[in-house]
């Protein structure tokens, strides 16, 4: 039935295969019973359908991981019609061992040299006809980053479906200790003559020196992601320019439009507010996964991320995690749902599933814009510079509970593996995939957004919506007015409260709710959502703010919507990338308890002194 | 002497891996054996030890690297 296996060590370039082939024509689910993640796919060439299935990742076929005995069981199960088997060219003695490996499988296959590219830029040539001629099976040599040649390698296994080749020579076995070595001198055997071996000394090039130093390479791998940051702001603010001023463009004319033909001033405020305001919204969140990503994906192509993870290891073996864990929580300081996406380099499931916890801890780039505005209507400059070293401050305690908490049932201590990593050659990007892929991810997302934030603006908005344009006749106010009792204990008024909800909602969301529930003169739907286009007036805000609520109150409010539930939609980028809604509600109760535990303490330590 | 011990810059020959399988699997797969000639390029206190061997750079945990039995040779 034309299904084809992808198998190869992680950094072999399969996943850019795998993408690059199937295109958007994918399905990711979970193994049978466990929890791996099953990637596969489908594309049509000469008008037959194909299926690839993107093997787990894992660097052998021993069988000591889930991820291991699935692929094993995929492979001699015979579901495959044809492996293709992915090897590093530039490093193609260790990358061979995969095949090595898979040869005692007696399964139709095909070899591709990946990242030709690189070894060729090193001066290393390969022969690859000789090598085809050894193995018995098809060698092609490729760059799968740069998108050619994949018209060839479709033809190629087009070709081999109809008279496939298996492999003609296998390493000796032997026992537990002798197996490894027995397939190395296989690979030795297979690749003299084939490539030469520079069997030179391994001197770091000066930058490595830099990067690579204890202390100050840490400081500059900060400063990289630093600028990097700045970079994601520049890319993505033409599209977040464009998506602010759609509510106001859109607004008015949409506004008149329908009250001219006599709607019901209920279906006006949805069109002409609710549903400005949630693209833009959606807008926003996705330009922010796009910049993320295009600066990340560039950071890991270059080799730079791999570097990253050996620097920040040791600090990350300490929450139960790994070096690699480093990029998806450097993501999350962005935007918490580039973060969660980010977590798909760790090794597995569970890994997976602890890192995107502590990325959650991570506030984004969103909170920081709103912290400031609120902290400065009750404190001064250093007290509000004092707040926020605060909040950095429970960063990392609130990491240590997440890790304490989770981090034995997730990755349970025998589990828990050192750093065995190689670090690549640094590479030269290739820009048009790595574009695509941000591009594809920020597309999912804003789908997904579209969807999930307009159905709870939805009911956002019918909750706050009140006809008289008074506060006190919403839903929103008899709901929060009647549950005050409960959440004052926790530090919080009603008011702080319902703007405490609307931040697991979005960040932007929460400085138009404040608005409208505190000066709650005008229409509090209106309010809200005009508000979240930036049209908020802080001077009045804070006269409002600052009579009303004590600054215990606020400070409490501040660090309750810093750590509670990011957003939504990392909420919902979560559970798409566990797969298991048990462990995203467990994740967001536990943020939510946490977060009104913190307020609670915030509130009553702070109150005796600032009143 | 353990790996964990040796000088950046030296050379030596693994002797000995230790027992523990899922550590063996995971060790040989990225290119480590028994017998297997590499170069220590940075060892750094609580870093992870750099290690040159079969044409790649690894980074490999400290405390793994102490499992690792070593004989050191002449480059």
């Amino acid at each position: 039935m034309n299904c084809v296996a992808l198998l190869g060590q992680p950094n072999s370039g399969k996943s850019t295969v795998f993408n690059q082939l199937t295109g958007s024509r994918q399905h990711v689910g979970n193994w049978p019973g466990k929890t791996v993640e099953k990637k596969d796919g489908t594309y049509t060439y000469n008008n037959v359908k194909y299926t690839l299935v993107d093997l787990p990742g894992s660097y052998g076929l021993s069988g000591n991981s889930d991820e291991e005995i699935i692929t094993e069981k995929f492979i001699k199960g015979g579901e495959a019609d044809l492996v293709c088997v992915l090897v590093d060219a530039s490093q193609l003695e260790r990358s061979m061992y995969m095949l090595a490996d898979f040869a005692s499988m007696d399964v139709p296959a095909i070899l591709i040299l990946n990242m030709m590219d690189v070894a060729t830029g090193q001066g290393k040539t390969i022969n690859d006809k000789l090598l085809s001629e050894r193995l018995g099976i098809p060698v092609i040599p490729f760059t799968a980053a740069d998108g050619k040649g994949f018209d060839g390698l479709r033809s190629l296994i087009e070709k081999e479906l109809k008279a496939p080749h298996k492999l003609i020579t296998k390493p000796e076995t032997g026992s537990k200790e002798e197996a490894g070595n027995l397939k190395y001198a296989w690979i030795d055997e297979i690749l003299e003559d084939v490539t030469e071996a520079s069997g030179k000394d391994y001197s770091l090039s000066k930058f490595d020196k830099m990067l690579l130093k204890p202390f100050w390479g840490k400081v500059v791998t900060i400063c990289i992601i630093l600028v990097g940051f700045l970079a994601a702001m520049l890319i993505m603010s033409p599209f977040m320019g464009v998506a602010g001023m759609l509510p106001g463009l859109l607004g008015t004319p949409i506004a008149s439009l329908l009250n001219g033909i006599h709607v019901h001033p209920w279906l006006v405020s949805v069109f002409s507010l609710l549903i400005p305001n949630t693209l833009y919204f959606c807008i926003s969140m996705a330009s922010f996964v796009f910049g993320v990503n295009i600066v990340f994906g560039f950071l890991e192509e270059i080799g730079f991320l791999a570097r990253a993870a050996y620097q920040f290891d040791g600090a990350l073996s300490k929450l139960g995690l790994q070096g690699k864990a480093v990029a998806p929580i450097l993501m999350g300081m962005g935007c918490t749902i580039g973060g969660a996406s980010g977590t798909r380099v760790m090794d597995n499931w569970g890994q997976k599933m602890l890192t995107m916890m502590v990325v959650w801890a991570v506030p984004c780039a969103s909170i920081w814009s709103v912290i400031p505005v609120v902290s400065g209507m009750f404190f001064p400059i250093w007290g509000t510079a004092l707040v926020c070293v605060g909040i950095v401050a429970y960063i990392f305690v609130l990491m240590f509970i997440v890790s304490k908490v989770f981090g034995n049932k997730l990755v349970p201590e025998e589990s828990r593996a050192g750093m065995i990593m190689e670090l690549p050659p640094y590479h030269k990007a290739h820009w048009k995939y790595i574009i695509k892929e941000a591009w594809i991810k920020c597309y999912d997302m804003f789908k997904r957004a579209i969807k999930t934030v307009t159905l709870v603006s939805l009911v956002f908005w019918a909750f706050s919506y009140s006809s008289s344009g008074n506060v006190e006749s919403s839903l929103l106010y008899k709901v929060g007015t009647f549950i005050e009792p409960v959440t004052k204990f926790f530090g919080m008024g009603w008011r702080t409260f319902m703007a405490f909800l609307s931040a697991a909602f979005a960040k932007e969301a929460v400085l138009g709710t404040l608005n409208a529930v505190f000066a709650g003169q005008s229409n509090v739907a209106d309010v809200a959502f005009n508000a979240s286009t930036g049209g908020v007036d802080t001077m009045a805000l804070s006269q409002i703010m600052t009579q009303t609520i004590s600054g215990a109150e606020a400070l409490a409010f501040m660090f309750a919507i810093t750590f509670s539930v990011p957003c939504l939609m990392a909420l919902s980028t979560t559970l798409k990338e566990s797969h298991s809604l048990k462990w995203t509600l467990k994740t967001a109760g536990f943020y939510m308890g946490a977060a009104l535990i913190l307020s609670c303490i915030v509130y009553h330590i702070a109150a005796p002194f600032i009143g | 002497m353990k790996l964990s011990e040796v000088k950046a810059g030296a050379h030596g020959l693994v002797s000995s891996l230790g027992h523990d399988e899922r550590f063996l699997n995971r060790i040989i797969s990225i290119g480590l054996t028994e017998g297997a000639k590499f170069q220590v390029v940075r060892n750094d206190r609580k870093m992870p030890v750099l290690v040159y061997v079969r044409e790649t750079l690894l980074a490999l945990n400290r405390k793994d690297c102490d499992k690792i039995e070593i004989t050191e040779v002449g480059a």
